[in-house]
């Protein structure tokens, strides 16, 4: 039983984790149908960051999300304004090309500043845990990202359902057209909903940072991760992306236990396939004609 | 006046101690493994200044294979046909050794692996393979024996990567505990780069095992440890087998890495002949300890280099003289022989280490040991 509940507390945290990955990814998909193939890039950029800001000023990895945010942001909606805006009406494959191109621009630029040694941030609650009884333990560190994971997420869906900004992002995710008819600034909503893609994965990037460590090519695995679970819960829909992140994280933590930890991604993967196969638009997505 | 300058010519490419030595180098330069691969590349730039000191006319042909085997075969292609190198040293994982060995063969190029650890690479019977590291089975078999000396263990839990490095030095050491009557209580291996091992390392937890060995490269080891700590995980020992046990930045953990034992190659406190001194020079030049991986690449290329300049850069002698020769420097004694099933293979010494004070402290063969060991592991702070 100690075992179970260790797996789906374990789960469930690092779930909230790939949950703000796959929320950025969802986002800048359900307004501009980009789908952002260096999501996973942006993270690790997010994570060199981190590093940075902890290395050279001392910054604690958990504050500093509140610098690495905005810079995030900033960096997203220049990739937004600069490169991705020139392909939106582009054929699809062009825009994965594009995307996968500075996603490499990207690790590869990390990785002649860098090298490619892999780096681990040491903080003084790295390996701390809190016992809860009955020998279950918990990551301190895991358990903070989890809790700020949790505070942006709230957040953002206030942001999304009662601002004005908000609400015009959600409309332009709708019907692009309809929303410019109605006087919304679709390029103004593009560049936004990406900065905010990029900022989430950056975050996330952040949030991970204490616990993982950080290299250049860490983002191939989140970007396949991110896509999984925004498509696992419905291409476009937050609340899907939510609930795809924190069951991906179940599924792995159990599935490592139960069955074999060598497995994992197999057992993710099937779980994916079934859920296409029953449910083609995914957990809450609306099938599009 | 043309006829004589033809003539020195001539004369020049026939004489073997002017000919330049051409000997091919593959490595994981970068890739995931770079970090390992950096010090493999340290240790042969090390041995080329050292032969050219020496008046040696060395012609060195690197490739990086990125740590894939399928790039690593295509370099070794390029180095067999169109650069036509003596020999070959390299590359580091076992993967790519092994698919690069078969090509090897193929070729008839003399090729000499420093520091992969599977078996099977010279239990092949191929004749143009050789290797300078101690194979898998070696790990296993010390860090067993070392733990069987230090107290009375019954109880084993295996942790491993899934890859041929991880899944071959945990079968080894299966086979092994076996014949020492230890009883194997989980058996568990992992996709490397996972985030979380916390849900496995619980289950192990409730097994409650004395000794839990484990097979990691750098990063995972940190992390396998991290959360070791994080879900109580209690054993009697910690066995770190090679790579991600062994390097400073494992050490530098103290928090975790604290009495893990491990064991190695080499250390430079070893009384082996030249160690102390290559390990000096090797941190004035690189800023960095060099690893058992360094010292490996270093006396291979010196032992290639040598071979192949007394066989005239001919590959057939190259690999006779390979197979005929006995050496004595960094690595200890190196001779490339035929036992147990192996092929060219260098049957060497492993050093059984522990993490004392943040320091790699040798503990094992009592003649090497410089501290004491640290029996059984303390309780998790």
């Amino acid at each position: 039983m100690a075992v179970f509940m260790q797996s789906l507390i374990s789960g469930i945290l690092i779930g909230g984790v790939y949950a703000l990955i796959g929320i950025g990814l969802t986002l800048i998909f359900g307004v501009m149908r980009v789908i952002n193939f260096a999501h996973g890039d942006i993270l690790m950029v997010g994570m060199y960051l981190t590093y940075i800001i902890f290395t050279m000023l001392g910054i604690d990895p958990f504050v500093s999300v509140l610098i690495t945010f905005p810079l995030m942001f900033l960096f997203g909606g220049f990739l937004q304004k600069v490169f991705i805006n020139r392909v939106l009406n582009a054929l699809a494959q062009n825009q994965i090309l594009l995307t996968i191109g500075l996603g490499l621009i990207m690790s590869n630029t990390v990785m002649l500043i860098f090298t490619s040694d892999y780096k681990i941030l040491t903080t003084t609650y790295s390996s701390s845990t809190i016992q809860v009884g009955g020998g279950v333990s918990v990551s301190t560190p895991l358990l903070i990202s989890f809790l700020i994971t949790s505070a942006i997420t709230a957040a953002l869906y206030w942001f999304l359902l009662k601002t004005d900004t908000g609400q015009a992002i959600r409309a332009t995710a709708q019907d692009r057209d309809a929303a410019q008819l109605m006087g919304i600034n679709v390029k103004r909503m593009s560049i936004i909903a990406f900065g905010l893609g990029s900022a989430l994965a950056g975050t996330a990037g952040a949030l991970i940072s204490p616990t993982y460590y950080i290299f250049p090519q860490v983002g191939g695995v989140f970007t396949l991760k991110a896509f999984v679970i925004t498509v696992l819960g419905g291409m476009g829909s937050v609340v899907g992306a939510t609930l795809g992140g924190i069951l991906i994280g179940i599924t792995e933590s159990l599935g490592a236990v139960y069955i074999s930890s060598g497995w994992k991604d197999v057992i993710v993967f099937v779980l994916f396939l079934l859920v296409l196969l029953f449910k083609p638009s995914g957990l809450m997505g609306k099938s599009r004609t | 006046m043309r006829k004589h300058l033809l003539a020195l010519g001539v004369t020049l490419t026939l004489s073997p101690g002017l000919m330049a030595q051409k000997i091919g180098v593959i490595n994981s330069m970068s890739g995931p493994e770079a970090p390992i691969g950096e010090n493999i590349t340290n240790g042969i730039k090390l041995a080329e200044e050292d032969l050219k000191k020496k008046g040696f006319n060395l012609q060195l042909v690197w490739e990086d294979d990125t740590g894939k085997p399928q790039i690593s075969m295509s370099a070794m292609e390029k180095l067999a046909t169109r650069d036509n190198v003596a020999g070959v040293v390299g590359p580091y994982t076992s993967a790519c050794s092994n698919a690069v060995a078969k090509l090897a063969e193929k070729y008839r190029v003399p090729l000499l692996i420093p520091a992969a650890a599977k078996e099977e690479i010279t239990r092949q019977g191929l004749k143009h393979v050789f290797r300078m590291n101690a194979p898998a089975d070696k790990y296993a078999s010390s860090l067993i024996d070392a733990a069987l000396s230090l107290g009375k263990p019954k109880t084993i839990a295996f942790v491993y990567e899934n890859t041929d490095f991880g899944t071959s030095t945990s079968k080894t050491a299966k086979d092994y505990v076996a014949t020492k009557g230890l009883q194997v209580v989980a058996d568990v291996s992992y996709a490397k780069g996972s985030a979380d091992y916390r849900s496995n390392l619980a289950q192990i937890k409730s097994k409650n095992p004395d000794l839990v060995f484990m097979v990691s490269y750098v990063a995972d080891a940190i992390l396998l440890m991290r959360q070791s700590k994080e879900v109580g995980l209690q054993p009697q020992a910690f066995l770190g087998a090679g790579a991600g046990f062994t390097t400073t930045e494992f050490a530098k953990e103290k928090a975790i890495s604290e009495a893990v034992v491990s064991c190695t190659q080499w250390t430079d406190d070893v009384s082996w002949p030249g160690a102390k001194d290559f390990g000096q020079r090797y941190k004035a030049k690189f800023g960095k300890e060099p690893t058992y991986h360094a010292a490996c690449a270093y006396a291979s290329m010196v032992i290639m280099a040598e071979t192949a300049k007394n066989a005239g850069g001919d590959r057939a002698k190259t690999r006779d003289g390979l197979k005929a020769g006995k050496w004595n420097g960094i690595m200890g004694e190196v001779k490339f022989a035929d036992y147990d099933g192996f092929t060219n293979q260098n049957n060497h010494q492993m050093l059984v280490q522990q993490i004392l004070s943040g320091n790699y402290e040798t503990i094992l063969p009592a003649q090497f040991a410089t501290k004491k060991a640290l029996y059984p592991f303390p309780k998790w702070k």
